[in-house]
């Protein structure tokens, strides 16, 4: 199937690694290490480099589907099931998207309210904040994946932060190593999820890429980018904090960054938090584009007035998270509810896609 | 029916050169006299104010007064011109009239006359130019008439290839505007882009090239320009070479270049005739300038009013101290501050000169100094308000320092409300519209996004000339090489 998308609004393939690599590297950096640290203690980083392996394969996976079908996720859905079960399938897994991407805004904000200002109301700034979004989105997919690149290139000096609690970690806190059995990382696999989810987007731009078959290359290494960035900081935590600690604090991350020294200001996790911001925003922008474009092609509707409705949808039910509890509730299910869609629906949807094929062959 | 026999006759009559002539009598610079004694009897029509008198006098009345003619190819034959022109075309007369030639027919009913070009060519001597200023290089700008900026490009690029389109727009000021290109390096595209959108314009007076800029931008609510006005011919030329599209108009001492990046913005010619060290630095330092003045009072205002566990605790003292007997917030203080800076530059803009000299040392040194002792403002913001109005003009195009004058207001509303993350809301907001906003339809944050690393050897920084062998590649251009990179490189090894 030849797509239908004028080559102006094509992107060129190397930036497949920033949208991937962008997207990953999200909320999840600021407090993933907790979830991973109450399960398997010292052995994280272990945890960290299988989840990152598996991702590999299943960013491979996506990409033998895309391949062969040079469409996206609605058309896989439709040629796999049908129309009616295929479009209800992707319509559910667009409410996953908007679902995540509430999570992403929320946990902002909470950082923002509980770092920076107690007081700050939720709904002003998640309204300005989609409101850029629906300045990006409605701007076309270049500007979004422009977002993402700039929102990678920027922040890249909080990756130099990352080595200064190294003079005050002691590594022997990693060993030792192994201890904990093979079906205890497996479980704490299952708290990495958020971390590393970000690629499955890839199933709903794929037809915006010029020469989308060259950018397998890109794609895996903005996960192999991720996935060391990830061990990187993972492994400090490790060496900086004791494990009484790791399994209480719930932003590991922000408490690092308040060692920091540097002659003009004396507390680093604001600039920290600040930036944070300009790193989140591609996130959300793709989200919504994804889940936009995607009723579109369902339901062929416009897909401005959708996003509004869908912007509308987030602003509200973001208002309707007030406290900690309810934060961690949701994030919790939708963790769980995005683990098994990315590491059992994705390779489910791979079986069933190439028995199809091959039923359509014979 | 009398009234239809009426109206005929008139409507005729409108129609005629006679009735023309009659019709320019009403003005009083209209002259139109018959010059009985020659060997042949002729009569001769001009605007006063439009010709050249000397020429009149020189070049046209003594020959026509010594030679008999019999028809107007005969005046065709004896004056020394080498384009008069022979017509009845009632519109081609009114335009040449209107561009000062003079008319000669010989007889006074006559439709068909002979057209002689003899209009006053008034304009400014070629001088310093003021706005780009440079002390290496040179200071030769662009004046008013089209004919002399299109002489002092066409001196520097003496090749076949130089392309002139002209075009005339506007109802009422029917400007001439001319369209250069380099056939065989610039893209087509942008040609015709320009081109299409000159043609496509309808606007009654084009009196700078800048009306034009603005009609013909891709985005006429940003306040970013999307093409950069120059008044200097070796800019001009230098990105005609590079494959850009300039455009010129008649009455404006300003060339308008497309498509442009970003980047260009913070280019001064300069940095071509200086070292590649000294250019980049000075590159840098615009950059950085340029940020500076954007983020800087806005960053004072976030920190002291919401941040003050991020003052470094040797500037706690001062800073608190010097806010001590401050009546008002920092917000309000910064905006009285730019208010004031923004007064002195408007006032000094109106005055002439001499008493703007007054008003500068008044305003910079006794308001400045009064307002810290009166109490209404603090040391420290001043020296920041006016570090950062400085650096606002360290750019080399004068609509980028408006720009940043104007930018900083929404990051300082913004810092009021939510500190540092709200300059990290605007930043996100500028950074959106940077790269939602296209230059003749080229992206404007070329090279930055989309990333071209190529493009990056003549942005933030100037790599030698011996680097730089191919045209920028945001243009797109049809030669891509200014020059052979292998024989360029070719070393000797040692003692060959």
């Amino acid at each position: 199937m030849k797509t239908a998308i004028k080559s102006e609004y094509l992107v060129s393939p190397f930036l497949v690694l920033f949208l991937v690599h962008g997207m990953q590297f999200g909320v999840g950096v600021l407090s993933f290490q907790r979830d991973l640290a109450k399960i398997v203690g010292q052995d994280a980083w272990i945890s960290i480099l299988v989840t990152g392996i598996i991702v590999h394969i299943l960013i491979w996976m996506m990409y033998t589907m895309l391949n062969k079908d040079k469409g996206d996720l609605m058309t896989i859905h439709q040629r796999t099931f049908g129309k009616w079960l295929g479009n209800l399938l992707s319509l559910l897994f667009i409410v996953y998207v908007l679902a995540l991407s509430i999570t992403v805004l929320r946990s902002y904000i909470e950082i923002v309210q509980v770092w920076m200002f107690p007081l700050l109301k939720t709904w002003p700034f998640a309204l300005v904040m989609l409101l850029s979004v629906y300045y990006v989105v409605s701007s076309g997919f270049r500007i979004v994946t422009g977002v993402c690149f700039l929102a990678v290139v920027i922040p890249l000096y909080l990756v130099l932060t990352f080595f200064v609690p190294i003079e005050f970690s002691n590594f022997r806190n990693l060993l030792p190593i192994f201890d904990h059995s093979l079906s205890e990382i497996a479980k704490s696999i299952k708290g990495t999820a958020l971390a590393f989810s970000g690629f499955e987007f890839l199933l709903f731009y794929y037809p915006f890429i010029k020469q989308p078959e060259s950018s397998q290359k890109w794609a895996h290494f903005g996960n192999i980018g991720t996935t060391s960035l990830y061990l990187l900081i993972m492994i400090v935590t490790l060496g900086f904090f004791d494990q009484g600690y790791l399994n209480k604090v719930i932003w590991p991350t922000l408490m690092m960054w308040k060692i920091i020294k540097l002659p003009f200001v004396e507390r680093f996790e604001i600039i920290g938090v600040t930036s944070w911001g300009v790193v989140m925003l591609p996130i959300i922008c793709l989200m919504f584009w994804s889940a936009s474009r995607g009723i579109k092609e369902i339901f062929k509707l416009k897909q401005r007035s959708v996003l509004v409705i869908l912007l509308f949808i987030c602003l509200i039910v973001c208002c309707l998270l007030i406290d900690r509890e309810s934060i961690q509730q949701y994030n919790t299910f939708i963790g769980t509810i995005g683990f098994y869609t990315l590491f059992g629906y994705i390779p489910f949807l791979f079986i069933c896609y190439h028995i199809r094929f091959i039923m359509r062959g014979k | 029916m009398k009234m239809w026999f009426r109206k005929q006759p008139a409507e005729q009559a409108q129609n005629t050169l006679f009735a023309l002539l009659n019709r320019y009598q009403q003005s009083g610079d209209f002259v139109h006299f018959h010059h009985p004694q020659s060997p042949q009897p002729f009569w001769i029509s001009y605007f006063g104010t439009l010709i050249d008198v000397e020429i009149l006098h020189r070049d046209i009345l003594p020959y026509l007064n010594k030679t008999a003619f019999t028809s107007l190819e005969g005046v065709k034959a004896a004056l020394p011109f080498e384009d008069v022109l022979i017509t009845s075309d009632l519109q081609q007369i009114q335009d040449q009239l209107l561009e000062g030639s003079v008319l000669i027919q010989l007889h006074e009913q006559d439709s068909e006359c002979a057209l002689v070009r003899a209009e006053m060519k008034k304009a400014r001597e070629v001088t310093i130019p003021e706005e780009e200023y440079s002390v290496v290089g040179p200071k030769e700008a662009f004046v008013e008439s089209i004919t002399t900026n299109l002489n002092l490009v066409r001196k520097r690029l003496p090749i076949s290839e130089l392309k002139v389109k002209e075009f005339t727009i506007g109802t009422l000021s029917k400007t001439k505007v001319a369209v250069l290109y380099i056939e065989g390096i610039t893209n087509e595209d942008n040609v015709n882009t320009v081109c299409q959108r000159l043609t496509d314009l309808q606007f009654n007076q084009i009196l700078d090239s800048s009306i034009i800029a603005q009609l013909i931008a891709d985005n006429g609510n940003s306040i970013f320009p999307q093409l950069i006005d120059t008044e200097r011919p070796d800019r001009v030329a230098g990105v005609l070479a590079e494959g850009s599209v300039v455009i010129l108009a008649d009455g404006s001492s300003h060339a308008l270049i497309g498509p442009i990046s970003v980047m260009g913005l913070f280019n001064a010619f300069e940095d071509y005739y200086v070292n590649w060290q000294m250019a980049s630095a000075f590159r840098l330092i615009r950059v950085f300038a340029v940020s500076f003045s954007i983020l800087v009072t806005p960053i004072y205002v976030a920190v002291l009013t919401y941040h003050y566990q991020l003052i470094p605790k040797d500037l706690m003292v001062t800073l608190v101290s010097s806010r001590r007997n401050i009546p008002l917030p920092p917000i309000l203080e910064a905006i009285i501050l730019e208010l004031t800076i923004e007064l002195l530059r408007e006032a000094g803009a109106r005055l002439p000169s001499k008493v703007g000299q007054t008003i500068g040392i008044v305003g910079g040194i006794v308001i400045g100094t009064a307002a810290v002792d009166a109490g209404l403002t603090s040391n420290v913001l001043l020296i920041i308000v006016a570090l950062a109005a400085l650096a606002s003009f360290t750019t080399p195009v004068y609509r980028m320092g408006n720009t940043i004058r104007l930018l900083r207001f929404p990051f300082l509303l913004l810092a009021d409300l939510w500190g540092l993350l709200g300059i990290a809301v605007a930043f996100i907001f500028l950074m959106i519209h940077l790269l939602r906003l296209r230059s003749l339809g080229r992206p404007y944050l070329e090279p930055i996004y989309p990333p071209r690393l190529k493009d990056l050897k003549d942005s933030f920084i100037r790599l030698p000339f011996s680097l730089q062998s191919t045209r920028p590649v945001f243009l797109q251009t049809k030669d891509r090489e200014r020059f052979s990179k292998q024989q360029a490189s070719e070393v000797n090894d040692i003692d060959e």
